[in-house]
């Protein structure tokens, strides 16, 4: 069966930098979670796949099309959702004005049926009573929301989501974890983001970039198993050298070689991502 | 049939439910399920087309009043969601039509004062919409372009509404201060500003095929005023790039810009757009 999205030798430079440097990757229905430092080409990869950005080399395939020619661009623009990293907002636009915007460009033209869609999504976000607020008015977390929503309009099959945790507080983070796990029951959702523990709660594969390249591809299990054997927990502070912080109980945490009297401890997602991501640093 | 402990006798219901019943009768019966709350419990309620009637009205009163402009356009009959996207055009500020009034008034003013002042204003006038296109679409005006540049009218299609937006506002504002030039230049030279206007705003658009359409807008309007400049200066005629013969070219040139703009607006794609 054909992925969602196919990825193959896909590059891009800005200027003499390259920031995808020959990307093979395949993504299907389910949540998948892009982690890598800034710079490592996961905003790079998904505006590719968004079609806002065309790679210089390498081959495209998003819902079977592809986006390198111009009906196959117009054709995934109208089964994509795509919240960017940086989601511009129209300031005099009311949070309703907004969306009912975007799905006028997302080629709802029946008013009835737009404004049913723009109330269902500002529903899914917890926008309701925020409907006729001007979105300079928001909140950041708000706007976050908004931006999240403007990407559930029309019901895309894919959806890609640059970073959507940004300026969410906790209970909203929960909220979006369980309108993202829902959404990836039956389509594909790519969200790149920094919180390792987002990924662990809520995607059912992890990719971690670096440098335009991959460094790990599988479960969250896995990455944390990255770790298993290079995580302790001791009472005094390691060597130079090592990764490390002090818990709130007054314990070492140290990632990597453990320190004489350290005891073992249950490796987390973010110690894997931080081993590998490290390893690299270090290999640099 | 609404007093008293009468209540509808099943066959009456029946057909009332059928959709049998003559109007007088669903009038009388409709009258009295008001008043009687047991025959109402008889009466199935359609749960499918009271949750579609409370959606429409949710709908109507969520949904905000549109602006004048939207509301204008809907009742010369363009279509809604083709009134929104051109009356929310960016460009389309107060600042912009008050940017361009204040330059038109600057130019009537001339046209009454100055010996050439006539000039100024048909200088000036084409440049106006130009400038208004460069600032309605683009990376780095439109602060949403991102999130519009991945739907389906990104690129051409919502670049062409912008700029039919903001080239007939433009039109408008100057046609409005044709009649206050001086009573000694009307028609048809108080109107050699309009195949300019039409050759620059295609050019830029045709040029924005190949290069941002900031550099574009400023490449276009630059050439227009040095060129200008520099056939008064050169064949000592101000009036020359004015006359039917240069008319005559810039619609020429005009309909040759749009046809190429028509055949590279695949170019015109955020994907592929110059930076």
């Amino acid at each position: 069966m054909t992925p969602t999205v196919s990825v193959r030798g896909l590059r891009k430079r800005y200027g003499r930098t390259p920031v995808l440097d020959g990307l093979d990757i395949a993504f299907d229905v389910g949540v998948t979670g892009l982690l890598g430092p800034n710079g490592a080409g996961k905003t790079t990869l998904l505006r590719c796949l968004a079609t806002t950005l065309a790679p210089d080399a390498g081959e495209l395939r998003v819902l079977g099309l592809d986006p390198a020619t111009t009906s196959g661009r117009t054709e995934v623009r109208r089964r994509l959702g795509y919240l960017p990293q940086d989601p511009g907002f129209y300031p005099h636009f009311t949070a309703f004005e907004t969306l009912d915007y975007v799905a006028i460009l997302k080629e709802i033209t029946d008013r009835r049926e737009r404004h049913r869609e723009v109330t269902r999504v500002l529903d899914e976000v917890g926008l309701t009573d925020r409907a006729r607020t001007k979105a300079r008015k928001l909140s950041g977390g708000m706007r976050q929301r908004l931006a999240l929503a403007q990407a559930l309009l029309g019901g895309p099959d894919l959806l890609v989501l640059d970073e959507p945790t940004v300026g969410l507080d906790p209970e909203q983070r929960l909220r979006l974890r369980a309108l993202v796990s829902r959404l990836g029951e039956s389509r594909t959702v790519l969200l790149s983001t920094h919180q390792t523990e987002d990924v662990a709660a809520l995607c059912e594969r992890v990719v971690v970039m670096e440098g335009g390249r991959i460094l790990f591809d599988g479960t969250p299990a896995g990455l944390a198993a990255v770790a298993a054997g290079r995580v302790s927990l001791g009472d005094h502070r390691p060597g130079p050298g090592s990764l490390f912080w002090r818990t709130a109980d007054g314990r070492y945490r140290t990632i990597g070689d453990a320190p004489a009297e350290a005891v073992p401890a249950e490796p987390t997602v973010e110690d894997g991502y931080l081993l590998l991501v490290g390893r690299t640093e270090e290999a640099a | 049939m609404t007093t008293g402990d009468w209540h509808i006798p099943p066959d009456l219901l029946e057909r009332y439910l059928d959709g049998t019943l003559d109007p007088v009768g669903v009038m009388s019966v409709e009258a009295h399920l008001v008043r009687c709350g047991r025959c109402r419990t008889a009466v199935p309620a359609d749960e499918g087309w009271l949750a579609a009637s409370w959606e429409r009205i949710a709908a109507e009163v969520t949904a905000p009043r549109p602006p004048l402009a939207e509301r204008l356009l809907r009742g010369a009959g363009v279509p809604g969601h083709l009134a929104r996207l051109l009356a929310a055009t960016p460009a389309l500020s107060r600042a912009w039509a008050a940017a361009v009034a204040a330059a038109l008034g600057f130019a009537v003013a001339a046209a009454h004062l100055a010996e050439h002042g006539l000039l100024a204003f048909l200088t000036l006038a084409p440049v106006l919409p130009t400038a208004g296109i460069a600032l309605a679409y683009g990376r780095r005006i439109d602060p949403a372009h991102e999130t519009y540049a991945a739907t389906p009218m990104a690129g051409a299609p919502l670049l062409l509404v912008r700029s039919v937006a903001v080239l007939l506002t433009a039109l408008a504002l100057t046609a409005l201060a044709v009649p206050l030039l001086p009573a000694a230049t009307m028609p048809p030279v108080a109107w050699a500003w309009l195949l300019p206007a039409l050759a620059l705003t295609s050019g830029c658009l045709a040029l924005a095929t190949r290069v941002p359409l900031p550099l574009a807008a400023v490449a276009l309007c630059g050439g227009w005023l040095s060129a200008v400049t520099a056939v008064g200066a050169v064949t000592d005629d101000r009036t020359l790039p004015f006359r039917p013969a240069a008319q005559v070219l810039y619609g020429c040139a005009a309909a040759l810009l749009t046809l190429v703009l028509y055949v590279r607006r695949h170019r015109l794609d955020p994907a592929l757009e110059p930076r």
